[in-house]
């Protein structure tokens, strides 16, 4: 297949991913899209238990981003495996669990409850900046980082795909430190930490405060972030970041991804999918490119050789 | 995950302008073609709509579906420009196209047979009772409007009822045109005039919404508020637009999506700010 990949033991079939959090549980966008279109689909991230998530206001615009504060809301994992699994056993695409937790053992109780027919790989939720306990609090720890990615290595059979965070100053130290614990693959990025404010009231304009800011005014960090942790580690790295159209895909697939998650735009036009595979046929015939994994790392530096910097 | 619903699945396309007619200060109609929701839109239902001309701001808006005409086609939005998203919107000339999903949420409930609907408007919260209007009259059922703004300019559609049967009283806050004062007064004057049972049907800001809802349960009669908080997606999975709802028996309120669940909802549940 052409647009076919494979990431740390996961086939899929294009490498389009509907990320975390932007794309409900899947059923939502039955009979508006055919989910078997998509490479895959990571569910809304997951505990033990329900939640009820952050108050309200929980989004709030800012120049081409969405500054979001939801804390994650969700059913909790067993909800998940009883209720919503089934509905989407019809669909062939691969179904992502996000894995949340507050503490090192829930992750793994999370991610035992999660292997289960049906379910492709799990994604370690180690980046979410709207809660206060586990989320960033581990994914921006290396030694945390490691505990974490462990014990969900330890509780499961299927690929382990960590969400790494950008908000560290060298986000490959947090590659490898993944890798070393046994990650098939790593998701690159989660939201960037931001601050609205509505100066009149003087207040934030999101009730928990801090938001995490996505869409496409995060897009270049993502790429350079995604490009530094492909370079550091040899396990397959999925891109994600402010993604709209074929383009933006393929600065993430060139600068060293093996798939991306389409996020924020998800919200705007569900028809992306469709259009962002068929604008990946027509650049491998622009380019007589045999598959899309030619793209994959094939960014050339002018002079040949990549900037320093941290990381680089 | 979104309520369960018998109504028809939205429809994502990009629909072309079919008309605009400008209104007075910063209200527009505009008319798009979308068939299905032409064909399937219920008063209380919206579509999330973003003109194609610009990238920023990224989210669509939710509207109300003002009117529908099925054998066009087409419905039509009725605009009030406040942000750079509505304002793109109304910059659209016929034939550009917007993005748009649609219908979408859970529609307002006829009131029982014998009851009256009592609309209350307050500003571009008017538009849903005009397609509610036309449901109700060709249901036999009576209604009744009642469209509040801070001053004349904001009503602009004190015709849109014409030939409905619907009697309008209009207030404006400032006294410029009808009622002076809240609309809600002249709400619960029309009650103090025991017109028989009634439903009150609000659309309109928080505070309108709020007040809606105190005299419902002043009076004891059931009311439904559409809420309009900011919403991301549509679709029930951003969950940007919830509202803390206690349904009856229920120890503590849970968040519901103004998207899927509502936007309508039984006022008597809604927990007020």
């Amino acid at each position: 297949m052409r647009l076919g990949v494979e990431l740390g033991g996961l086939r899929l079939k294009n490498p389009l991913i509907a990320a975390s959090g932007t794309f409900g549980y899947g059923v939502e966008y039955e009979g508006i899209l055919d989910l078997s279109l998509l490479g895959g689909v990571v569910s809304k991230g997951l505990y033990l238990e329900p939640r009820d998530g952050c108050p309200v206001p929980r989004i709030v615009e800012t120049p081409s981003g969405l500054l979001n504060a939801i804390g994650l809301q969700g059913i909790g994992i067993r909800a998940f495996v009883r209720d919503v699994l089934p509905r989407l056993a019809r669909y062939e695409t691969a179904l992502i669990v996000n894995v949340c937790g507050d503490t090192v053992e829930e992750y793994a109780e999370v991610a035992r409850i999660a292997d289960v027919p049906g379910v492709a790989a799990l994604e370690v939720n180690i980046s979410c900046p709207n809660v206060k306990k586990g989320g960033i609090a581990f994914g921006g720890d290396p030694r945390m980082t490691h505990e974490v990615v462990s014990a969900v290595r330890k509780a499961t059979r299927l690929p382990v795909i960590p969400k790494l965070s950008p908000n560290v100053t060298d986000v490959s130290v947090f590659a490898r430190v993944c890798e070393e614990a046994g990650a098939d693959a790593l998701s690159c990025i989660n939201t960037l930490l931001g601050l609205a404010i509505d100066v009149e009231r003087r207040v934030p304009r999101l009730a928990f405060g801090t938001g995490g800011l996505s869409g496409p005014a995060i897009r270049p960090i993502a790429v350079r972030m995604a490009w530094q942790a492909a370079r550091a580690v040899r396990i397959p790295v999925i891109g994600i970041g402010g993604i709209t159209s074929t383009e933006d895909a393929l600065e993430f697939l060139v600068a060293g991804c093996r798939a991306v998650q389409v996020g924020t735009a998800n919200f705007v036009d569900p028809g992306i999918y469709a259009r962002i595979l068929a604008g990946f046929e027509s650049y491998l015939q622009r380019h007589r490119l045999e598959s899309i994994g030619e793209v994959v790392g094939s960014l050339r530096f002018p002079d040949g050789e990549a900037p320093g910097g941290p990381g680089a | 995950m979104p309520a369960s619903s018998t109504h028809r699945p939205p429809v994502n396309r990009d629909v072309p302008l079919v008309r605009r007619q400008a209104l007075e200060g910063p209200y527009v109609l505009l008319t798009f073609r979308h068939p299905e929701v032409a064909a399937g839109a219920r008063a209380g239902q919206f579509v999330m709509i973003k003109a194609n001309t610009v990238s920023d701001p990224i989210l669509r808006r939710p509207f109300s579906v003002m009117r529908v005409d099925p054998s066009e086609g087409a419905f039509t939005l009725f605009l009030k420009i406040v942000g750079p998203g509505s304002h793109a919107l109304a910059e659209l000339r016929t034939g550009e196209e917007a993005g748009c999903l649609g219908p979408l949420g859970q529609p307002f409930t006829a009131p029982p047979e014998d009851q009256e609907a009592v609309f209350v408007a307050g500003g571009y919260g008017i538009a849903p009772f005009v397609l509610f209007g036309e449901e109700l009259g060709r249901a036999g059922r009576r209604a009744r409007a009642f469209y509040g703004g801070r001053t004349a300019a904001d009503l602009q559609l004190c015709d849109a009822f014409d030939g409905l049967g619907v009697p309008l009283v209009c207030a404006t806050d400032d006294g410029s045109f009808g009622h002076r004062g809240r609309v809600t007064e002249a709400v619960a004057a029309h009650l103090d005039t025991r017109p028989g049972p009634v439903t009150l049907y609000g659309c309109g800001p928080d505070a309108m919404l709020h007040a809606v809802a105190r005299l419902a349960e002043r009076r004891g009669v059931p009311a439904q508020v559409s809420v309009d908080p900011w919403m991301g997606c549509g679709l029930g999975t951003c969950l940007g637009c919830v509202v803390p709802i206690r349904r009856p028996g229920e120890a503590r309120p849970k968040y519901h999506c103004a998207c899927t669940e509502g936007p309508v909802f039984d006022a008597r549940d809604v927990v007020w700010p």
